[in-house]
This record gives structure tokens, sequence and C-alpha cells, in this order.
């Protein structure tokens, strides 16, 4: 089907960088070679390649003897592996022979050129899973998109098994539980968005971590607070609901840091509805009754609100010590709370409820029509459900709607309606839409009559889809749909127009605290717990602090479509006043997040991802670095070369064979010692190193163990430097790498699937194009949308 | 053969026949054309362990009887009178693994039998506890493979006991060593696991109804996806459909269990917390017992309050002292009488629970007849953190033969793990050895004598 195979982007005016034309000349050079070795890929792969990859001794199960080194294109899979290795350097060992600088680049050229080149004639899209259920992230997006109802998914689904490192790639499976909880889950959201009253009154506990300090404001809440939380809470109907709370009890059941009166304050939506005062126990230490009667009803509007329970900031709280005090304080033996804090929250309610009230989800529902009055007919109940339901399902299936589509929906409304009235209809039609596998699934379907192996656009309305589940992780709104339907997605500059709507609008926030946290392993923070004794500051207040950093910045490079560049080499982060205490830098003050520059500074400790203390954090043992872990973590996700997995029965670095007083450096030097191990961990181990001046949760250090860092370190080029900024520059030397790297990451997350050797033309592509922009991250958004791979399919 | 209607509770049979015999399970015993589960034939299916904490006054604890049987009750078991006949008390257990004495590992090594790895970091290290073991063998039959209840409304975090990581004190289930159980102690949290909204009869029936009607339509929409598909993919939905069917059945199971469980007609979700301690722990053994009705779970642990805890239980007993200061007595006479009256508290509320059960039928016996309940304590001595002669007491039925009214004394310290090993064996969970045991503990569940 050669019309199918017609490279969508082509007419993209500012991306007219590579087509046939312009290596047609160099192919028929590639033509005239025959006969002697004189092929540049030929005398390499004799000279430097077959010594170790023939069939005879095929170290690493590979070998490269009798393929044809003129023609890769036969044979992709082994090349492109040759082509990467050969790129990033990796290939021959350091310790051996090497090619010079100017054989390896015209290799490389010239692999890459012939590669392409076959791909452009013969795109291979690969083929993403037919069915993907949408995940839980997915999942509580669609709800917020299609009924303006913020909920909190992790309550109500299981998590989802993340597989290439995200956890939007084997979503195919439906399990028994995992239907069960979507059938609850559709229940409770529409009965929800609705505001159908029910017979008892429901209630909800939140928690908050016990490892929270509460000795300062916590963001969100007024100034003149201590501590507490902020709780978004969707009340379901206007009425009377019941708060109560719950203080923070030591191990001995005494409510901590409780030494005077203290008053606690509850705000709905920053206004004060209740006040009340704490007072220690009496010489009995009965702390029951401390906080008995914090519990009181207050009337509230249906809808979404905020819900702040905190304590009134008492102005002695300054404390005196000889010694720093700790930041963190939610330990009684080692650094007690000094004041008393927040343990839960239960809202209970609505009593004496007084109807659904005015909420933001049933406007989205019923618009603003006139609601139907009390004696419209069964026909025009009906009409009115069908007014009703038919953009919901558009939006929910992603899709102009059938009569097919309102049939069962409408059922659904008919039998609740009769049963309970017009509104418990809609809530019926709504659950029925709700647990349609139209709406649970995402479906690409082969185009009917096509041969096996065959290449062809996805259909304008799965693009939509794909486009809206990768820049938002949710559906497509009315606009996209429509733009579908037209047929404007086929034409290059409408498409493009699209794209960028979409990222300019604030749902392309999925693509940091989505797509980003898992690059990163932000996620992992949440699980994060040094040891307490040698990291005694660390709490939740720096955990979430640290998990802000990252993310502020990462967005600032998608909202000022920065170059992707910048995630390594910024002069500037952001950082309030717990972390700005934890880095040591002063002058910055209050729980809000703002802009820090370091321009100018050129021993500046802060900056790019490498030194965030996040990403530092995360890849570090709970009682001291991992400069193998670091080291892993930067050549998977920005040098996009990860070492090949540990083999089986390897013993981990036992701390007992070496003295634990050596610093790390010289316990790994060891280990390395063994050449089984060495033959990875030379090249893990010193880009790790080179991280050393961080310790385990990201603080700057010179020293450790009273013996000066070293921090000299180095990449698997054979190229040798001292600490961060020498590694920055190191892995900017060749900014495409790291392009192709987050490329590659990104390409995984938007299309739901591993990325295999075949996509490698379709990654150079997007990178070369975003080259000529200064890989601003627009270009490399823009370049995965309008790829082979995001276009096309294949059939089986 | 005369084929009737009416069988015969195994017990009254053999009271009938005044003999001290075990006798094979007959087919007269068993109703005609009634499914065997349901009937006083019904082996034991349950556990339920009760973990009280820091020990308590021994000689208050210890109840007479010399001979085997169960003598006078003590003050701190009075509570018990009622169900005395289904209580067996036994004397001088022990828990060396818990050993250099400690409040955490009282609590770690109580259902582990073993050592808790001496670390405050995320490296701690224990072992799965019996009522994990039975989970992972005998819970699949049900919603919930077991379920974790306490008292502590919070988690303590930080430093705990002696340089032990706060999971050991905290947690007394542990699926695996490295995995402590966290457990519930919000009774709200814990009803819906269970039973979802719940509501009356009518309305848990009505629900059921409307998921399977939403079943039906995923079934239907399901197939509609069936086009124009390739072999894999027809597969994919193949394997949707079976998804569905699956929960169907479940909801079919679940509709049956509504007319055939004898769960109370009305289901009403508790709201919030009791205020008081007494409420709120007969309200967490009163979910206990719903749950075991439903059989929605057949094995659970419930810790009546942390090592540690410094509750007063001042509205219940009089005594102001907090818990954990009063436990270290220091042999003052009189704190020694204040403290064993916190200790008969704690009795008496698991004297309520059997009660309950003994007042639930189920089959031709009660919910008391088909379980086995462990109740005691991984300390001894409080005032000196031992860890021998231990407070125990095993509860349950006749139709696990367990043998009620008794009190056994050990001449020698013996491992709690022997009686872990014991229980577990009557589930049907097989093990040679579990902990430090050195033998099984059948004595418990000899012949019902006359």
């Amino acid at each position: 089907m050669p019309q199918l195979a017609v490279i969508p982007w082509i007419g993209l005016s500012r991306f007219v960088v590579l087509g046939g034309v312009a290596w047609g000349g160099m192919s028929a050079v590639f033509a005239q070679n025959s006969g002697a070795v004189t092929h540049p890929t030929e005398k390499l792969i004799q000279g430097f390649c077959l010594d170790c990859h023939d069939d005879g001794i095929r170290k690493g199960k590979f070998s490269l003897e009798g393929l044809d080194a003129r023609n890769p294109a036969t044979n992709p899979a082994i090349w492109e592996k040759v082509l990467r290795k050969l790129d990033h350097r990796q290939m021959p060992p350091i310790a051996d022979e090497r090619p010079d600088a100017e054989t390896y680049k015209r290799v490389v050229a010239e692999l890459e050129r012939s590669l392409d080149l076959a791909a452009t004639a013969a795109p291979n899209p690969g083929r993403t899973d037919t069915f993907r259920r949408l995940n839980r992230t997915e999942y509580q997006n669609a709800v917020r998109d299609l009924l303006a109802l913020e909920i909190d998914a992790t309550t109500l689904l299981p998590n989802d098994e993340p597989s290439h490192g995200f956890d939007n790639v084997t979503v195919g499976n439906l399990s028994p539980t995992l239907l069960d909880r979507y059938v609850s889950a559709a229940q409770k959201i529409a009965r929800l968005a609705i505001g159908t009253p029910r017979k008892v009154p429901g209630g909800d506990t939140f928690r908050v971590r016990a490892d929270l300090t509460q000795e300062d404001r916590i963001a969100g809440l007024p100034p003149g607070t201590r501590g507490g939380t902020l709780i978004p809470y969707v009340f379901p109907q206007d009425g009377d609901y019941e708060i109560q709370i719950r203080l923070q009890r030591d191990r001995n059941e005494q409510v901590e840091g409780l030494r005077k009166p203290h008053e606690v304050e509850v705000l709905i939506d920053r206004e004060r509805v209740g006040l009340f005062m704490v007072k220690p126990t009496g010489s009995d230490k009965n702390a029951e009754g401390v906080d008995a009667h914090l519990k009181f009803r207050v009337p509230v509007k249906a809808g979404a609100r905020d819900v702040g329970v905190t304590f009134i900031k008492n102005p002695s709280a300054l404390i005196e010590t000889e010694r720093l005090p700790f930041l963190a304080r939610f330990n009684m033996h080692r650094h007690p709370r000094t004041a008393p804090a927040l343990f839960q929250v239960t809202i209970t309610g609505p009593f004496d409820a007084k109807g659904p009230g005015e909420s933001e989800s049933r406007r989205a529902i019923f618009g603003d029509a006139k609601p139907l009055v009390e004696t419209a007919t069964v026909a025009e109940q009906d009409a009115r459900a069908r007014e009703i339901l038919t953009p919901l399902i558009r939006r929910a299936y992603r899709r102009p709607v059938t009569e097919d589509d309102l049939r069962k929906p409408l059922q659904f409304f008919r039998e609740a309606r009769d049963e309970n009235g017009f509104e418990a209809g809609i809530e019926g039609a709504l659950t029925a839409i709700l647990v349609s596998p139209r709406f649970l699934i995402r479906v690409e379907e082969d185009p009917v009559g096509l041969a096996a192996g065959s290449v062809y656009r996805v259909s304008d309305l799965e693009l939509a889809s794909r486009m809206a589940f990768f820049i938002w992780s949710s559906l497509p709104d009315d606009e996209l749909i429509a733009a579908a339907v037209r047929g404007d997605l086929r034409q290059p500059k409408l498409l493009e127009a699209q794209v960028r709507r979409m990222l300019a609008d604030g749902r392309s926030g999925s693509l940091v605290t989505n797509f980003a946290s898992q690059w990163l392993y932000l996620r992992k923070l949440e699980a994060a717990t040094p040891d307490l004794r040698l990291f005694p500051d660390f709490d939740d207040n720096l955990r979430q602090a640290l998990r802000q950093e990252t993310e502020l910045f990462f967005e600032s490079i998608l909202r000022e479509d920065r170059s992707v560049t910048d995630l390594l080499s910024a002069d500037y982060t952001f950082l309030n006043e717990r972390l700005a205490k934890h880095y040591g830098i002063p002058h910055i003050y209050g729980p809000r997040f703002r802009r820090v520059s370091f321009a100018g500074e050129p021993d500046r400790p802060r900056g790019g991802l490498l030194r965030h203390g996040s990403i530092l954090t995360v890849t570090s043992y709970a009682t001291r670095t991992s400069p193998t872990i670091r080291g892993h973590w930067v050549l998977e996700n920005i040098v996009g070369e990860p070492p090949p997995p540990p083999p089986p029965d390897i013993p981990t670095l036992e701390d007992n064979t070496v003295s634990s007083f050596l610093p790390m450096r010289a316990r790994l030097a060891a280990h390395r010692a063994n050449p089984v191990c060495a033959s990875c961990h030379d090249v893990i181990d010193p880009v790790g190193f080179s991280l050393e001046n961080f310790d385990a949760v990201g603080r700057w250090r010179s020293a450790e163990g009273g013996q000066p860092v070293d921090a000299s370190g180095g990449l698997a080029d054979g190229s040798t430097f001292v600490g961060v900024a020498a590694l920055e520059r190191a892995l900017l030397q060749r900014p495409e790498h790291f392009a192709g790297a987050l490329t590659e990451k990104l390409l995984i997350y938007a299309l739901g699937r591993g990325v295999e050797p075949f996509d490698a033309p379709a990654i150079r592509q997007i990178v070369r194009r975003a080259s000529a922009e200064d890989f601003r991250f627009s270009a490399l958004i823009l370049g995965i949308v309008t790829s082979t791979p995001f276009q096309m399919r294949k059939t089986p | 053969m005369i084929i009737t209607k009416k069988a015969l509770p195994r017990r009254t049979f053999l009271r009938g026949m005044g003999a001290s015999l075990a006798l094979p399970l007959l087919d007269a015993m068993i109703p005609a054309a009634t499914a065997a589960s349901a009937t006083a034939a019904l082996p034991v299916k349950r556990l339920g362990y009760i973990f009280m904490p820091m020990g308590c006054d021994i000689g208050r604890w210890t109840p007479g009887g010399t001979d085997g049987k169960l003598g006078e009750l003590s003050p701190i078991l009075k509570s018990l009178e009622s169900v005395k006949s289904h209580v067996t008390a036994i004397t001088n257990l022990e828990l060396r693994t818990a050993y250099p004495g400690s409040h955490a590992t009282s609590n770690a090594a109580f259902l582990s039998a073993a050592k808790a790895k001496h670390t405050e970091s995320s490296d701690y290290y224990l072992g799965t506890t019996a009522d994990q073991i039975a989970a992972q063998q005998i819970g699949h039959a049900t919603q919930l493979p077991s379920l974790e209840l306490s008292m502590d409304m919070l988690q303590t975090t930080g430093q705990c006991d002696n340089g032990y990581a706060c999971v050991y004190q905290n947690n007394l289930s542990w699926s695996s060593p490295t995995t402590p159980l966290p457990s519930e102690a919000h009774p709200r949290i814990v009803f819906e696991r269970l039973f979802g909204e719940g509501g009356s009869l009518a309305e848990r029936r009505a629900a059921l109804r409307k998921r399977a009607s939403l079943l039906d339509w995923i079934t239907e929409d399901i197939a509609s996806l069936r086009r124009n598909l390739g072999p894999a993919d027809r597969a994919k939905v193949a394997e949707y459909l079976d998804t569905v069917r699956e929960v169907e059945r479940r909801i079919q199971k679940a509709e049956a269990d509504v007319a055939k469980n004898n769960l109370p007609a009305d289901l009403d979700r508790p709201l919030g917390v009791p205020a008081s301690y007494a409420d709120h722990a007969r309200l967490m053994f009163d979910l206990q017992v719903l749950a075991m009705q439903g059989d929605i779970t057949r094995i659970t642990t419930f810790q009546l309050a942390r090592e540690t805890s410094n509750r007063t239980y001042v509205a219940e007993t009089g005594v102001a002292d907090p818990h954990h200061p009063l436990s270290h007595h220091g042999n003052d006479p009189e704190k020694v009488a204040r403290m064993a009256k916190i200790n008969a508290f704690h009795v008496s509320l698991f004297a309520y629970f059997l009660e309950r059960l003994k007042a639930t039928p189920e089959g031709n016996g009660t919910l008391l007849d088909h379980s086995l309940l462990l109740y005691g304590s991984g300390i001894g001595n409080p005032n000196v953190h031992d860890h021998t002669n231990l407070p125990v007491l095993v509860a349950g039925g006749a139709a696990g033969g367990m043998k009620g009214g008794r009190h056994i004394r050990y001449k020698e310290p013996t491992p709690l793990a022997n009686l872990h090993l014991s229980l577990l064996d009557k589930v049907g969970v097989k093990l040679d050895r579990f902990g430090d045991s050195s033998g099984k503990m059948d004595e418990i569940f000899q012949p019902l004598s006359v």
C-alpha cells in the first residue's frame, strides 16, 4: 500500500532537512562499492570487532561474522546495536585498541545514512496494542475533564504495574478485581457528580503523614498559622457536615508537643468555620479527652472546597538552643515536636441534606439550561436525557456519537428514572457510560482488508486520542475531536497548531507530574526514608519540597519552551525555605517556592537535574550514596545507553568485606577487582563518582568520613573529569545523545510500548530536526506527534 | 436407610451415647439433602488472634485447677464465667525469641515466634506470622484473606523501643519477613473493606442486582468489540469476557450469600470512632463477628493496644494511672492490684467477643464452634520485660475437637510456637516447624470425655 507509506511530516516547512533527494547521491556511491574491503564499515568491523564478536568467541553472545556491512538495512536489529555502541564510543572497550575519531564519525554517519534511508523507503511504525485500558492517572484525569469532578483515583483503583519505566505500557490486562473496582468507582463517581442523596451520611478520613513537621506554616494555609493540612474535598450535597479532628500522639498516647494551650482553626475555602482551644492534660495524664471536643457540624454548599485544619501560630515559638536546631520535628526521642500536630481529619455528612446544590460537576452534566419541571412528560424527559448524554458520550468515547451508543445508556436512564426520578436516571446512564469498555479501553483497530505486515496511518480520531493521552494523559477535548472529524490533523500546519494549543493548555502539566515523575524516578521519593540517625533532618516537608523543586524546574522548561539541554545545564532552580536550608542557601523564607538564579556563579552548587536533591536521594541507599545506582541512573536516563542487567547470582556489595571506614570509592574499587563485575562497573561507577559531592540526601559535602571527597569520574567514551559541572559538560558535548535519550523515553510514554531497534531512525529524525531548533521542548513533542510510529501502525 | 431432614448435632449425639469416644463422622449426622458445609459437622475454619499488651499480674491471672480441669476463675479471668466451658488456659508458655526482653520484641515475636533483627532502619527483618501463613494457604476461599485490626489510631515513627524499628511494635501481622501489614483501627474503614456501603437486606440485594445489570452491559459491549480483529486480539477479547464472567460469578455468589448467610438484616455503617475505648473495642469485636458471619474472612488479628501504650482506663476500671508506667510496678502491691484491674478489663472484652460468637448460630452450631481463638500477651511479668510464663488462653468450639474448660500446666517452659503449630494444623495448614517450636500441643484437642 504505497499511498499509506507517505511520510506525514514532509510538508512541514520548518522541517525540510532530510528526504530521499538529499541522500540520493550518496546512495549511488554506496552502490559502486564492491570487491576488496574498502567500505569503511566493513574495514572497521574486520579491524576492530571480529576479534571478539565472531562466531567462535561470540563475546556478549553477539557475532558480526558474515553480516553484510554494506547493506545494514538487511539486518537493522543488529546494525542499530552496532551503531549505538560506536556512536557512544562504548566499543571497542576503552582498554583496547580503538579506531581514530574520524573513522568513528565516518562509520556512524554511513550506518545512520543507510539505515535511515531504508526506513524512509519502507517505514516500520511497529504495532501498539489494540486494547489499552485507561490507567489510574488517565482515569482520574478523564473523570476531571468529563465531569468537572476531582477525584482521588488512588482510593478507587489499584496501582498500575510499570514496564519499560512507565505505567501506561502493560495496560491490556483486566483482572476480575480490577473490573470490580472499575464498577465500584463508576457508581461512586456518578453519584458524587450528580449529588444523589444517600440513605446514611458518608464519610472520609484524611491522615497526615507522621513524619510531617508541623512547626511552621504549610503552603496553602494562611499566614499566621502553623502546621496542619489543606484537604481538597468534594461535598456531595448542600447540608451539614461533621468535621472531627484528632491530634498526633506519641507512643505513650500523649498528645505530642502540647505543653501549653494552643488554638486549632478550621477553614473552608479560607473562611474560618471553627476555632478551638486544646489544653495540656492535668496530673492524671489522661490524653483521651484533649481533642475529644474537636468535633462540630457546619453547613456547607455542595461542590469542591478546600478544607484547612491548622493551628494559630504562637508568637513565642522561637527555640533557644546552643546547637543548630533540627529542621525536622516529629520524633519524640531525638527531636520532639514543640507544639501539637494534626493527625487526622474526618469529614462526615451530609446531615439534614438540603439538596444537590450548584456543584461544578452538575453544571458540567446538566449545562446551564433550566431544570426540567416536575410535570415534564416521559417523552420530554427522554428528549432531555438524550440532550444531556450525547455530549458526555462524545467526550467519554472520544468520537462522534452513534444511535447505538445512546441505546444502552438511555435504557439505564429509563430504568432508574422509573424507580427514582429523572436525576437518578441520569446517574444510572452515567454509571453505564463509565463502565463501558468504549470509555475504559482505548481501541485501535486495523482497517478492513489489509494484508499481514501492512503499514497504515491510524485514523484521525485514533490520532486525536493518541495526542490527548500523550500530552494531557486524558481524553481529547471537544475541539480536538472536532479537528479530527474535520480532517485537520492530516494537515501539518493545523496539526502543529493543535499540538501547540495543547502544550499551552494547563492539562499538559501531566507531562511533568506523570511523564517526568516517572522518567526521573520522582515517584520513588514517597517511599524514600533515609536513615533517621544519619539524616535526622529528613521529614515529609523536605520530601515534598524535593519533589516540587524538580517538578517546577521541569515545568519551567516546558512552559518557557527552553532547550531540553537546560535540564542539565540550567543556572537556576526553584526553592522554598525548607529546601534552601537543606541546601545551605541563605535568605529564602516561607513555604512558597520561587525561582532562584545562580547566573554568573561558576561554583554554583545547584541548577540542573543532576544537582537536584530529589534525584540524588532516590539514587542513594538509606545510609549512604550509591555511585553505582547514580551511575546507572545517568546512563539509563540521560545518556540513553544503559548497561546490561547484572547476571544472576551476583552478590551485592557486602559492606563487611571491606572496612566501612573507607570512602565509598575505595570499597567499590575492591569490588571492581573482580573482572566479571568490572566489565560493567568500570563503566557505571565512574559516572556516579563524579556526583560524590552530594550526600545521600542531596546536600553538598566536601569531605566524607574526615577525608576530602574525591569526585573524579569518567564516561564510557574514555573521557575523565572531576565533579558534577564537568560531568554536565561531558554529557552535553554531544547534546543529541541526551536529546535522543529523552526522546526515547517520551516515545515509550507516548506509544505505550517499548522502543525497538526499528524505531531508531524515527528517533534520529526527531532529534535531528529538534537540533535545528536548539532542542526546544516543543520541537521534541512535535517531532514525536509527527513521527512514523506515532502516526502509523502495522498489522500483525 | 431412613432419610430424614433432621440432623443430629455431633455433641448431642455423643452425650447421648454417654461414652468417651472419638467417633468418625457418621453419615447420619449429616442431614440428607443439605450441603455438608451448613451443618454442625463443619470443621473449624477460622483463626482469631487477640493480643493483650504488656503482660499481666500472673498471680491474679492463673486460674485454679491442677487436674487438667479449669478450676475457679482468677480475678482477672472472672468475666469468662459464662463461656468457661469453651476456654482453655495454658500455663508456662514462653517466647525465647523475644529476648533480650523488650516491648518491641514482645509484639513482634507473639505471632512470628521469630527474632526481630535489631535495627531502626528500613532493613527490618522478622518472620512470616502464623496468621499470614494461614491466610496464604486458606485465605483465598474468602473475599479478604485476612483482617488486621488494632485500637491505636496512629502509627508511630522515628525511634521506638530500645533501638527497634517502630514496625515491630506497631504490626502484629507480617506477610513475609520484610512485609509488616498495617492494621486498621477506624471502624468505618474496616466496615467498608468488609461490606462496601452496607444497608438493609433489600438494599444490599438491589445493589448486587445493579452491579449484575452493569456487568451484562459490559459483556454485551465487549462482544461488540469483536468486529475486525486478528486472532491475538480476539483472544484478548475472550480473556476480557472471562474476566467479566468471573466477576458475575462472584456477584452471584454474593447474592446467594445474602440469602444464605445469617448476617443481620441491616448493616449500618459506623460513621465515627466511639469516644470511649470500651465502646470502640466492642465495635471492633462486633465487626470481626460480622466478618466471620458473612464469611468475608477467616483469619483475624486484633491488637487491644500497642506495647508501651500509656492509655488510661479511668472510665472502665477506675484506675487513673497510664498502663505502661503502671506495668513497671516495682512490685508495689497497690500498683500491681491496679494493673490487674486493667488486665481484667481487657479480658472482659475478650469475654464479650466469645459471648457474641457463641450467640451467633452457624449451621447447627455457633460461630464459636467453628473458630479457634488465641488470646494472650508476649510478656509474662511486665515489670522486668520477661517473656516467660505468658498469660495465654485458647477458646473455641467442639467442632474442631477443642476441649474447653481445661487448664493445661506445663512443667517445663514450652514454646508458644508449639501452640501456633497446633492451631494452624487444625485449619488444615500442615507445618513441621514454626519459629522455635519443639513439637505440637495437641493435648488441647484431645477427645471429649464426659
